[in-house]
Protein backbone atom coordinates (compact mmCIF):
# COMPACT_ATOMS: atom_id res chain seq x y z
CA UNK A 1 0.00 0.00 0.00
CA UNK A 2 2.59 2.41 0.82
CA UNK A 3 4.48 1.63 -2.31
CA UNK A 4 1.84 1.98 -4.36
CA UNK A 5 0.94 5.67 -3.05
CA UNK A 6 4.49 6.43 -3.39
CA UNK A 7 4.69 5.93 -6.88
CA UNK A 8 1.24 7.36 -7.23
CA UNK A 9 2.93 10.21 -5.97
CA UNK A 10 -0.13 10.31 -2.84
CA UNK A 11 2.46 9.26 0.08
CA UNK A 12 2.57 12.22 2.39
CA UNK A 13 5.70 13.77 2.62
CA UNK A 14 6.78 12.84 5.44
CA UNK A 15 6.30 8.88 4.82
CA UNK A 16 7.66 9.64 1.54
CA UNK A 17 11.27 11.01 2.99
CA UNK A 18 11.19 7.32 5.30
CA UNK A 19 10.09 5.21 1.91
CA UNK A 20 13.29 7.23 0.39
CA UNK A 21 15.38 6.05 2.94
CA UNK A 22 14.98 2.83 3.08
CA UNK A 23 14.72 2.40 -0.91
CA UNK A 24 18.55 3.60 -0.89
CA UNK A 25 19.00 0.74 1.95
CA UNK A 26 16.99 -2.16 1.13
CA UNK A 27 17.61 -3.65 -2.84
CA UNK A 28 14.26 -5.99 -2.13
CA UNK A 29 11.96 -3.15 -1.65
CA UNK A 30 13.42 -1.16 -4.52
CA UNK A 31 13.40 -4.89 -6.45
CA UNK A 32 9.87 -5.00 -5.38
CA UNK A 33 9.07 -0.97 -6.90
CA UNK A 34 10.42 -1.98 -9.86
CA UNK A 35 8.00 -4.61 -10.57
CA UNK A 36 5.44 -2.69 -9.00
CA UNK A 37 5.88 0.10 -11.67
CA UNK A 38 6.57 -2.28 -14.60
CA UNK A 39 3.23 -4.17 -13.68
CA UNK A 40 1.93 -0.29 -13.60
CA UNK A 41 3.27 0.77 -16.79
CA UNK A 42 2.26 -2.28 -18.95
CA UNK A 43 -1.57 -2.07 -17.39
CA UNK A 44 -1.75 1.68 -18.34
CA UNK A 45 0.05 1.59 -21.69
CA UNK A 46 1.97 4.43 -20.85
CA UNK A 47 3.60 5.49 -23.85
CA UNK A 48 6.53 7.58 -22.28
CA UNK A 49 8.47 9.56 -19.87
CA UNK A 50 6.72 13.15 -20.88
CA UNK A 51 8.22 15.36 -18.04
CA UNK A 52 9.80 14.82 -14.69
CA UNK A 53 8.24 16.37 -11.27
CA UNK A 54 9.18 17.25 -8.61
CA UNK A 55 8.99 13.36 -7.18
CA UNK A 56 11.62 12.58 -9.71
CA UNK A 57 13.46 15.34 -8.15
CA UNK A 58 13.19 14.19 -4.58
CA UNK A 59 14.25 11.24 -5.10
CA UNK A 60 17.21 11.97 -7.16
CA UNK A 61 18.36 14.19 -4.49
CA UNK A 62 18.08 11.51 -1.86
CA UNK A 63 20.40 9.00 -3.59
CA UNK A 64 22.66 11.65 -3.99
CA UNK A 65 23.03 12.62 -0.57
CA UNK A 66 23.97 9.19 0.41
CA UNK A 67 27.39 8.41 0.95
CA UNK A 68 28.89 6.15 -1.83
CA UNK A 69 28.80 2.71 0.08
CA UNK A 70 25.11 3.22 1.35
CA UNK A 71 24.02 2.60 -2.00
CA UNK A 72 23.36 -1.13 -3.69
CA UNK A 73 21.61 -0.61 -7.27
CA UNK A 74 23.49 -3.07 -9.18
CA UNK A 75 25.82 -4.75 -6.51
CA UNK A 76 28.93 -4.08 -4.90
CA UNK A 77 31.27 -4.11 -7.43
CA UNK A 78 33.65 -0.75 -8.36
CA UNK A 79 32.21 -0.50 -11.72
CA UNK A 80 28.25 -0.66 -10.54
CA UNK A 81 28.93 2.16 -7.85
CA UNK A 82 31.25 4.23 -11.06
CA UNK A 83 27.45 4.22 -12.97
CA UNK A 84 25.12 4.80 -9.45
CA UNK A 85 24.46 8.45 -10.51
CA UNK A 86 22.76 7.05 -14.30
CA UNK A 87 21.45 4.23 -11.93
CA UNK A 88 19.66 6.51 -9.26
CA UNK A 89 18.41 8.72 -12.05
CA UNK A 90 16.66 5.99 -14.23
CA UNK A 91 14.72 4.58 -11.38
CA UNK A 92 13.75 8.01 -10.34
CA UNK A 93 13.07 8.55 -14.10
CA UNK A 94 10.91 5.56 -13.67
CA UNK A 95 9.15 6.53 -10.80
CA UNK A 96 8.70 9.91 -12.42
CA UNK A 97 6.94 7.86 -15.61
CA UNK A 98 3.82 6.52 -12.85
CA UNK A 99 3.95 9.93 -11.30
CA UNK A 100 3.49 12.31 -13.92
CA UNK A 101 0.03 14.45 -14.42
CA UNK A 102 -1.66 12.61 -17.04
CA UNK A 103 -5.00 11.91 -18.21
CA UNK A 104 -5.38 7.97 -18.83
CA UNK A 105 -8.43 6.49 -20.19
CA UNK A 106 -9.06 2.73 -18.94
CA UNK A 107 -9.12 0.13 -21.91
CA UNK A 108 -10.88 -2.83 -22.53
CA UNK A 109 -14.07 -1.96 -21.67
CA UNK A 110 -16.72 -0.84 -24.63
CA UNK A 111 -17.39 3.13 -25.04
CA UNK A 112 -20.87 4.16 -25.26
CA UNK A 113 -21.09 5.46 -29.41
CA UNK A 114 -19.41 8.51 -30.73
CA UNK A 115 -22.48 10.50 -30.31
CA UNK A 116 -23.15 10.17 -26.55
CA UNK A 117 -19.35 11.28 -26.09
CA UNK A 118 -18.80 14.41 -23.91
CA UNK A 119 -18.52 17.09 -24.77
CA UNK A 120 -19.42 16.96 -28.60
CA UNK A 121 -21.46 19.73 -30.83
CA UNK A 122 -22.99 18.33 -33.61
CA UNK A 123 -26.11 17.14 -35.16
CA UNK A 124 -28.73 15.18 -33.02
CA UNK A 125 -28.55 11.53 -34.42
CA UNK A 126 -30.61 8.68 -34.19
CA UNK A 127 -30.19 6.38 -31.30
CA UNK A 128 -31.96 3.30 -31.09
CA UNK A 129 -34.66 2.26 -28.17
CA UNK A 130 -31.56 0.81 -26.16
CA UNK A 131 -29.32 3.94 -26.03
CA UNK A 132 -31.75 6.01 -25.70
CA UNK A 133 -32.96 4.26 -22.45
CA UNK A 134 -29.33 3.43 -21.34
CA UNK A 135 -29.26 7.60 -21.71
CA UNK A 136 -32.07 7.37 -19.24
CA UNK A 137 -30.79 5.48 -16.50
CA UNK A 138 -27.39 7.43 -17.10
CA UNK A 139 -29.56 10.90 -16.12
CA UNK A 140 -31.74 9.26 -13.86
CA UNK A 141 -28.38 8.20 -11.91
CA UNK A 142 -26.98 11.42 -11.94
CA UNK A 143 -30.00 12.89 -10.46
CA UNK A 144 -30.63 10.90 -7.96
CA UNK A 145 -26.85 10.46 -6.98
CA UNK A 146 -26.47 14.44 -6.71
CA UNK A 147 -28.81 14.23 -3.84
CA UNK A 148 -27.31 12.03 -2.05
CA UNK A 149 -24.04 14.27 -2.01
CA UNK A 150 -20.71 12.70 -2.98
CA UNK A 151 -19.54 10.19 -6.33
CA UNK A 152 -18.31 11.64 -9.57
CA UNK A 153 -17.48 15.27 -9.99
CA UNK A 154 -19.07 16.14 -13.10
CA UNK A 155 -22.19 14.00 -12.48
CA UNK A 156 -24.19 17.55 -12.78
CA UNK A 157 -22.32 18.34 -16.28
CA UNK A 158 -23.18 15.37 -17.76
CA UNK A 159 -26.85 15.50 -16.73
CA UNK A 160 -26.56 18.58 -18.61
CA UNK A 161 -25.25 17.50 -21.42
CA UNK A 162 -27.98 14.83 -21.64
CA UNK A 163 -30.89 17.57 -21.03
CA UNK A 164 -30.07 19.16 -23.80
CA UNK A 165 -30.93 16.58 -26.13
CA UNK A 166 -33.96 16.34 -24.30
CA UNK A 167 -34.24 20.14 -25.06
CA UNK A 168 -33.55 19.46 -28.85
CA UNK A 169 -36.53 16.74 -29.10
CA UNK A 170 -38.87 17.61 -26.62
CA UNK A 171 -41.20 20.17 -28.17
CA UNK A 172 -43.57 18.69 -26.27
CA UNK A 173 -41.90 20.42 -23.19
CA UNK A 174 -42.38 23.63 -24.09
CA UNK A 175 -44.02 26.39 -21.84
CA UNK A 176 -45.13 29.53 -24.14
CA UNK A 177 -46.46 29.03 -26.92
CA UNK A 178 -45.86 27.31 -30.54
CA UNK A 179 -44.92 30.60 -32.39
CA UNK A 180 -41.23 30.14 -31.17
CA UNK A 181 -39.96 25.85 -32.22
CA UNK A 182 -38.77 26.47 -35.62
CA UNK A 183 -35.58 26.63 -34.63
CA UNK A 184 -36.05 23.03 -32.58
CA UNK A 185 -38.18 21.74 -34.95
CA UNK A 186 -36.07 18.66 -36.38
CA UNK A 187 -32.31 19.70 -36.10
CA UNK A 188 -31.15 16.76 -37.37
CA UNK A 189 -32.56 17.15 -40.65
CA UNK A 190 -32.13 20.84 -40.77
CA UNK A 191 -28.34 20.73 -40.43
CA UNK A 192 -28.81 23.21 -37.50
CA UNK A 193 -25.90 22.28 -34.80
CA UNK A 194 -27.02 21.29 -31.58
CA UNK A 195 -25.07 20.36 -28.43
CA UNK A 196 -25.84 16.53 -27.53
CA UNK A 197 -24.28 14.27 -25.10
CA UNK B 1 12.46 55.79 21.10
CA UNK B 2 9.54 57.47 18.85
CA UNK B 3 5.86 55.98 19.10
CA UNK B 4 5.95 55.32 15.62
CA UNK B 5 9.12 52.83 16.09
CA UNK B 6 7.09 51.46 18.75
CA UNK B 7 4.16 50.77 16.37
CA UNK B 8 5.75 49.19 13.97
CA UNK B 9 7.76 46.80 16.05
CA UNK B 10 4.26 45.95 17.67
CA UNK B 11 3.00 45.50 14.62
CA UNK B 12 5.60 43.15 13.16
CA UNK B 13 5.95 40.80 16.63
CA UNK B 14 1.78 40.68 15.96
CA UNK B 15 2.46 39.50 12.31
CA UNK B 16 5.07 37.19 12.89
CA UNK B 17 2.53 35.46 16.04
CA UNK B 18 -0.20 35.35 13.68
CA UNK B 19 1.87 33.38 11.49
CA UNK B 20 3.33 31.35 13.46
CA UNK B 21 -0.09 30.37 14.82
CA UNK B 22 -1.57 29.82 11.25
CA UNK B 23 1.44 27.68 10.12
CA UNK B 24 0.66 25.93 13.30
CA UNK B 25 -2.77 25.51 12.62
CA UNK B 26 -2.05 24.23 9.18
CA UNK B 27 0.27 21.70 10.72
CA UNK B 28 -2.09 20.73 13.17
CA UNK B 29 -4.77 20.04 10.72
CA UNK B 30 -6.33 16.68 10.07
CA UNK B 31 -7.63 15.45 6.80
CA UNK B 32 -11.25 15.25 8.20
CA UNK B 33 -10.72 18.89 9.45
CA UNK B 34 -9.99 19.64 5.73
CA UNK B 35 -12.80 18.37 4.42
CA UNK B 36 -14.95 19.69 6.88
CA UNK B 37 -13.29 23.01 6.32
CA UNK B 38 -13.81 22.59 2.06
CA UNK B 39 -17.81 21.77 2.24
CA UNK B 40 -18.52 24.89 4.15
CA UNK B 41 -16.29 26.68 2.07
CA UNK B 42 -17.97 25.43 -0.80
CA UNK B 43 -21.04 26.88 0.58
CA UNK B 44 -20.01 29.87 1.39
CA UNK B 45 -17.50 31.41 -0.82
CA UNK B 46 -17.90 33.66 -3.81
CA UNK B 47 -15.34 32.76 -6.84
CA UNK B 48 -14.61 33.81 -10.23
CA UNK B 49 -12.32 32.06 -12.53
CA UNK B 50 -11.86 29.98 -15.32
CA UNK B 51 -12.47 26.17 -14.64
CA UNK B 52 -10.91 23.38 -17.15
CA UNK B 53 -12.82 20.25 -17.09
CA UNK B 54 -10.92 17.17 -18.74
CA UNK B 55 -12.92 13.91 -19.29
CA UNK B 56 -12.41 10.99 -21.63
CA UNK B 57 -9.01 13.13 -23.29
CA UNK B 58 -10.94 16.50 -23.99
CA UNK B 59 -10.78 19.10 -22.11
CA UNK B 60 -13.27 22.19 -22.33
CA UNK B 61 -12.79 25.69 -20.12
CA UNK B 62 -15.21 26.97 -18.53
CA UNK B 63 -15.87 30.57 -16.69
CA UNK B 64 -17.25 30.24 -13.37
CA UNK B 65 -18.90 33.19 -11.41
CA UNK B 66 -20.46 31.97 -7.84
CA UNK B 67 -21.73 33.67 -5.35
CA UNK B 68 -24.06 33.49 -2.24
CA UNK B 69 -26.57 36.26 -1.07
CA UNK B 70 -29.13 36.09 1.69
CA UNK B 71 -28.20 32.45 1.54
CA UNK B 72 -29.44 32.25 -2.43
CA UNK B 73 -26.74 30.59 -4.84
CA UNK B 74 -26.15 32.86 -7.54
CA UNK B 75 -24.18 31.40 -10.38
CA UNK B 76 -23.18 31.88 -13.56
CA UNK B 77 -20.93 29.62 -16.05
CA UNK B 78 -20.12 30.07 -19.74
CA UNK B 79 -18.85 27.01 -21.81
CA UNK B 80 -15.75 28.70 -23.85
CA UNK B 81 -15.71 26.60 -26.77
CA UNK B 82 -18.72 25.27 -28.65
CA UNK B 83 -21.69 26.30 -28.57
CA UNK B 84 -21.76 29.24 -26.21
CA UNK B 85 -23.37 27.24 -23.58
CA UNK B 86 -24.47 29.27 -20.33
CA UNK B 87 -25.77 28.18 -16.96
CA UNK B 88 -27.42 30.53 -14.65
CA UNK B 89 -28.45 29.62 -11.38
CA UNK B 90 -30.28 31.98 -9.34
CA UNK B 91 -31.29 29.94 -6.24
CA UNK B 92 -32.77 26.26 -7.02
CA UNK B 93 -34.00 27.36 -10.45
CA UNK B 94 -31.26 26.80 -13.36
CA UNK B 95 -31.85 28.37 -16.77
CA UNK B 96 -29.18 26.54 -19.62
CA UNK B 97 -29.03 28.92 -22.67
CA UNK B 98 -28.20 27.40 -25.44
CA UNK B 99 -27.77 30.57 -27.62
CA UNK B 100 -27.34 28.67 -31.27
CA UNK B 101 -30.97 27.18 -30.74
CA UNK B 102 -32.38 30.54 -28.96
CA UNK B 103 -33.60 28.39 -26.03
CA UNK B 104 -34.01 28.39 -22.66
CA UNK B 105 -33.86 25.30 -20.80
CA UNK B 106 -35.30 25.95 -16.92
CA UNK B 107 -34.65 23.18 -14.41
CA UNK B 108 -34.84 22.92 -10.45
CA UNK B 109 -31.68 21.69 -9.13
CA UNK B 110 -31.41 20.84 -5.37
CA UNK B 111 -28.18 20.17 -5.23
CA UNK B 112 -25.46 23.08 -3.92
CA UNK B 113 -23.14 23.78 -6.67
CA UNK B 114 -22.94 23.22 -10.06
CA UNK B 115 -19.28 22.19 -10.14
CA UNK B 116 -18.41 21.27 -6.37
CA UNK B 117 -21.94 19.57 -5.47
CA UNK B 118 -20.56 15.96 -5.62
CA UNK B 119 -17.06 16.83 -3.39
CA UNK B 120 -16.15 14.15 -0.51
CA UNK B 121 -17.08 14.70 2.67
CA UNK B 122 -15.77 14.00 6.25
CA UNK B 123 -18.49 11.48 6.62
CA UNK B 124 -16.94 8.93 4.31
CA UNK B 125 -16.18 5.96 6.93
CA UNK B 126 -12.52 6.80 6.28
CA UNK B 127 -10.55 3.47 7.50
CA UNK B 128 -13.27 0.95 6.32
CA UNK B 129 -13.22 1.66 2.32
CA UNK B 130 -10.94 4.16 1.97
CA UNK B 131 -7.96 6.06 3.73
CA UNK B 132 -7.52 9.72 3.36
CA UNK B 133 -4.17 11.71 3.83
CA UNK B 134 -2.08 14.85 3.51
CA UNK B 135 0.33 14.44 0.73
CA UNK B 136 1.98 17.97 0.05
CA UNK B 137 1.83 21.50 -0.70
CA UNK B 138 1.56 22.61 -4.49
CA UNK B 139 0.77 25.26 -6.22
CA UNK B 140 -2.53 25.94 -7.81
CA UNK B 141 -4.04 28.29 -9.83
CA UNK B 142 -1.11 30.46 -8.43
CA UNK B 143 -2.20 30.10 -4.70
CA UNK B 144 -1.06 27.64 -2.32
CA UNK B 145 -2.82 24.57 -1.66
CA UNK B 146 -2.73 21.87 -0.09
CA UNK B 147 -3.26 17.94 -1.93
CA UNK B 148 -5.49 15.49 -0.33
CA UNK B 149 -5.35 11.64 -1.21
CA UNK B 150 -8.33 9.62 -0.55
CA UNK B 151 -7.04 5.98 -1.39
CA UNK B 152 -9.58 3.12 -1.97
CA UNK B 153 -8.48 -0.11 -0.14
CA UNK B 154 -9.72 -2.44 -3.01
CA UNK B 155 -10.34 -2.39 -7.37
CA UNK B 156 -14.25 -1.97 -6.73
CA UNK B 157 -13.79 2.29 -6.25
CA UNK B 158 -11.83 4.80 -7.37
CA UNK B 159 -9.15 7.25 -5.48
CA UNK B 160 -9.87 11.04 -5.48
CA UNK B 161 -7.42 13.82 -5.43
CA UNK B 162 -8.08 17.52 -4.05
CA UNK B 163 -6.14 20.42 -3.81
CA UNK B 164 -7.72 22.85 -1.60
CA UNK B 165 -6.93 26.40 -0.90
CA UNK B 166 -4.82 26.52 2.35
CA UNK B 167 -6.02 30.34 3.15
CA UNK B 168 -10.03 29.41 2.48
CA UNK B 169 -9.92 25.41 2.37
CA UNK B 170 -11.57 26.16 -1.22
CA UNK B 171 -11.16 23.44 -3.80
CA UNK B 172 -8.72 24.55 -6.67
CA UNK B 173 -8.68 21.37 -8.13
CA UNK B 174 -10.20 17.79 -7.81
CA UNK B 175 -8.86 14.51 -9.76
CA UNK B 176 -11.07 11.24 -9.61
CA UNK B 177 -8.37 8.66 -9.54
CA UNK B 178 -8.59 5.13 -11.09
CA UNK B 179 -4.79 2.73 -11.05
CA UNK B 180 -3.15 6.34 -10.22
CA UNK B 181 -4.40 7.79 -13.26
CA UNK B 182 -6.34 10.82 -13.44
CA UNK B 183 -9.71 10.23 -15.43
CA UNK B 184 -11.61 13.00 -14.31
CA UNK B 185 -11.06 16.24 -13.21
CA UNK B 186 -11.81 19.73 -12.50
CA UNK B 187 -8.90 22.35 -12.46
CA UNK B 188 -9.12 26.65 -11.97
CA UNK B 189 -6.38 27.87 -14.34
CA UNK B 190 -7.25 31.22 -12.55
CA UNK B 191 -9.21 32.13 -9.59
CA UNK B 192 -10.58 35.27 -7.40
CA UNK B 193 -11.65 34.15 -4.43
CA UNK B 194 -13.99 36.32 -1.71
CA UNK B 195 -13.87 39.29 -3.59
CA UNK B 196 -17.35 41.35 -4.70
CA UNK B 197 -19.00 40.15 -7.26
CA UNK B 198 -21.37 42.73 -8.83
CA UNK B 199 -24.89 41.56 -10.57
CA UNK B 200 -23.80 42.66 -13.72
CA UNK B 201 -21.51 39.28 -13.46
CA UNK B 202 -24.54 37.31 -13.26
CA UNK B 203 -26.65 38.06 -16.30
CA UNK B 204 -26.67 36.27 -19.49
CA UNK B 205 -24.84 37.11 -22.05
CA UNK B 206 -27.67 37.35 -24.46
CA UNK B 207 -30.38 38.71 -24.44
CA UNK B 208 -33.22 35.70 -24.23
CA UNK B 209 -36.35 38.01 -24.60
CA UNK B 210 -37.39 35.99 -28.02
CA UNK B 211 -35.76 32.83 -27.00
CA UNK B 212 -37.83 29.44 -26.88
CA UNK B 213 -38.30 28.28 -22.99
CA UNK B 214 -38.49 24.87 -21.93
CA UNK B 215 -39.13 23.57 -18.89
CA UNK B 216 -37.08 20.15 -18.00
CA UNK B 217 -39.49 17.65 -16.55
CA UNK B 218 -38.94 17.15 -12.55
CA UNK B 219 -36.50 14.62 -11.09
CA UNK B 220 -37.91 11.26 -10.75
CA UNK B 221 -39.55 11.25 -7.69
CA UNK B 222 -40.95 7.70 -7.34
CA UNK B 223 -42.25 5.73 -4.98
CA UNK B 224 -40.61 4.56 -2.15
CA UNK B 225 -40.58 0.81 -1.67
CA UNK B 226 -38.94 -2.42 0.25
CA UNK B 227 -36.06 -3.38 -1.49
CA UNK B 228 -37.34 -7.15 -2.32
CA UNK B 229 -34.12 -7.17 -4.59
CA UNK B 230 -30.03 -7.16 -3.42
CA UNK B 231 -26.63 -8.66 -4.57
CA UNK B 232 -24.89 -11.71 -4.27
CA UNK B 233 -21.67 -10.69 -3.88
CA UNK B 234 -21.96 -7.08 -3.52
CA UNK B 235 -18.60 -5.64 -3.02
CA UNK B 236 -17.39 -4.55 0.42
CA UNK B 237 -18.61 -1.34 2.27
CA UNK B 238 -21.85 -0.76 -0.21
CA UNK B 239 -25.37 -0.46 1.08
CA UNK B 240 -28.70 0.15 0.06
CA UNK B 241 -29.13 4.16 0.74
CA UNK B 242 -32.96 4.38 -1.02
CA UNK B 243 -35.48 2.16 -3.40
CA UNK B 244 -37.73 3.82 -5.11
CA UNK B 245 -40.83 2.45 -8.14
CA UNK B 246 -40.57 5.18 -10.55
CA UNK B 247 -42.24 5.40 -13.94
CA UNK B 248 -39.63 5.50 -17.08
CA UNK B 249 -39.98 9.26 -18.82
CA UNK B 250 -42.43 9.25 -21.89
CA UNK B 251 -43.73 5.35 -21.19
CA UNK B 252 -45.73 4.19 -18.06
CA UNK B 253 -43.28 1.39 -17.72
CA UNK B 254 -42.42 1.01 -13.81
CA UNK B 255 -38.86 0.55 -13.35
CA UNK B 256 -37.64 -0.54 -9.59
CA UNK B 257 -34.43 1.94 -8.85
CA UNK B 258 -32.05 0.85 -6.22
CA UNK B 259 -29.52 3.06 -5.12
CA UNK B 260 -26.28 1.89 -3.10
CA UNK B 261 -23.53 3.83 -1.90
CA UNK B 262 -20.04 3.24 -0.10
CA UNK B 263 -20.65 7.17 1.72
CA UNK B 264 -18.06 7.99 -1.56
CA UNK B 265 -19.21 6.45 -4.66
CA UNK B 266 -22.98 6.05 -5.66
CA UNK B 267 -24.62 2.63 -7.56
CA UNK B 268 -27.68 2.90 -9.33
CA UNK B 269 -29.31 -0.69 -10.00
CA UNK B 270 -32.53 -0.17 -12.78
CA UNK B 271 -34.90 -3.26 -12.43
CA UNK B 272 -37.23 -3.44 -15.39
CA UNK B 273 -39.58 -6.43 -16.76
CA UNK B 274 -38.31 -8.03 -19.90
CA UNK B 275 -38.90 -6.22 -22.45
CA UNK B 276 -36.03 -6.17 -25.25
CA UNK B 277 -34.45 -2.38 -24.62
CA UNK B 278 -31.89 -2.91 -22.29
CA UNK B 279 -28.33 -2.25 -23.61
CA UNK B 280 -26.67 -5.39 -22.80
CA UNK B 281 -23.29 -5.26 -21.71
CA UNK B 282 -20.66 -2.57 -20.68
CA UNK B 283 -20.50 1.31 -21.56
CA UNK B 284 -18.39 4.28 -19.94
CA UNK B 285 -18.90 8.13 -19.74
CA UNK B 286 -15.92 9.27 -17.93
CA UNK B 287 -15.47 7.91 -14.71
CA UNK B 288 -18.92 6.32 -15.04
CA UNK B 289 -19.96 2.87 -15.63
CA UNK B 290 -23.00 0.70 -16.42
CA UNK B 291 -23.42 -2.84 -17.50
CA UNK B 292 -26.73 -4.13 -18.74
CA UNK B 293 -27.88 -8.03 -18.36
CA UNK B 294 -31.00 -9.87 -18.60
CA UNK B 295 -32.36 -12.03 -15.54
CA UNK B 296 -34.98 -14.36 -16.16
CA UNK B 297 -37.84 -12.05 -16.47
CA UNK B 298 -36.57 -8.94 -15.63
CA UNK B 299 -33.86 -6.62 -17.12
CA UNK B 300 -30.88 -5.27 -14.89
CA UNK B 301 -28.70 -1.94 -15.70
CA UNK B 302 -26.63 -0.94 -13.08
CA UNK B 303 -24.70 2.46 -13.27
CA UNK B 304 -21.79 4.26 -11.04
CA UNK B 305 -18.83 6.37 -10.57
CA UNK B 306 -17.23 3.41 -10.32
CA UNK B 307 -15.26 0.68 -12.00
CA UNK B 308 -16.34 -1.35 -14.79
CA UNK B 309 -15.78 -4.21 -12.76
CA UNK B 310 -17.81 -2.83 -10.18
CA UNK B 311 -20.89 -2.51 -11.93
CA UNK B 312 -20.22 -5.73 -13.72
CA UNK B 313 -20.48 -7.71 -10.10
CA UNK B 314 -23.60 -5.94 -9.36
CA UNK B 315 -25.50 -6.43 -12.50
CA UNK B 316 -24.86 -10.01 -12.50
CA UNK B 317 -25.33 -11.30 -9.07
CA UNK B 318 -28.36 -9.63 -8.26
CA UNK B 319 -31.15 -11.81 -6.85
CA UNK B 320 -34.94 -11.66 -5.91
CA UNK B 321 -35.16 -12.13 -1.76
Amino acid sequence: MQVSAFVDGELPENEAELLLRRLSQDAELRQAVAEYLAIGRLMRAEPGLAGADRLHERIAAAIDDKPANAIDFAGDTPASRAVRPLAGIAIAATVALVAIFALQQTTGIDELPAEAQLPVVGVVPDIDEQEERRRQFFLNHAETSSQFGANGMNSRVVTLRFSEEVSAQGEDDELDGTDQLGDLDNPADSGEPTTQP
Amino acid sequence: MHSSDLDFGRRLWLAIILLSVNGAVLANKLPHDWLNHMGAAVQSTSYEGTVIRIKDGKAEALKVVHTVKDGVIMEKVVAQEGNGLEIIRHGNEVHCILPDQKSVLVEEWSDQSTLFSTLPSSDIRFGNEYDVSIVRKERIAGREAIMLAIRPHDGYRYGHRIWLDTETSFPLQAQLISEGSAIEQVKFAEIRLNHEIHASALEPSYSTEHFTWLRQPSAHAGTVVEAIWGSDELPAGFRVVSVHEETMEGSDEEITHMLYSDGLANVSVFIAAKSGKVAAGSARVGGSNSYGVEHGDFEITVIGEVPAVTVEQIATSMRQR
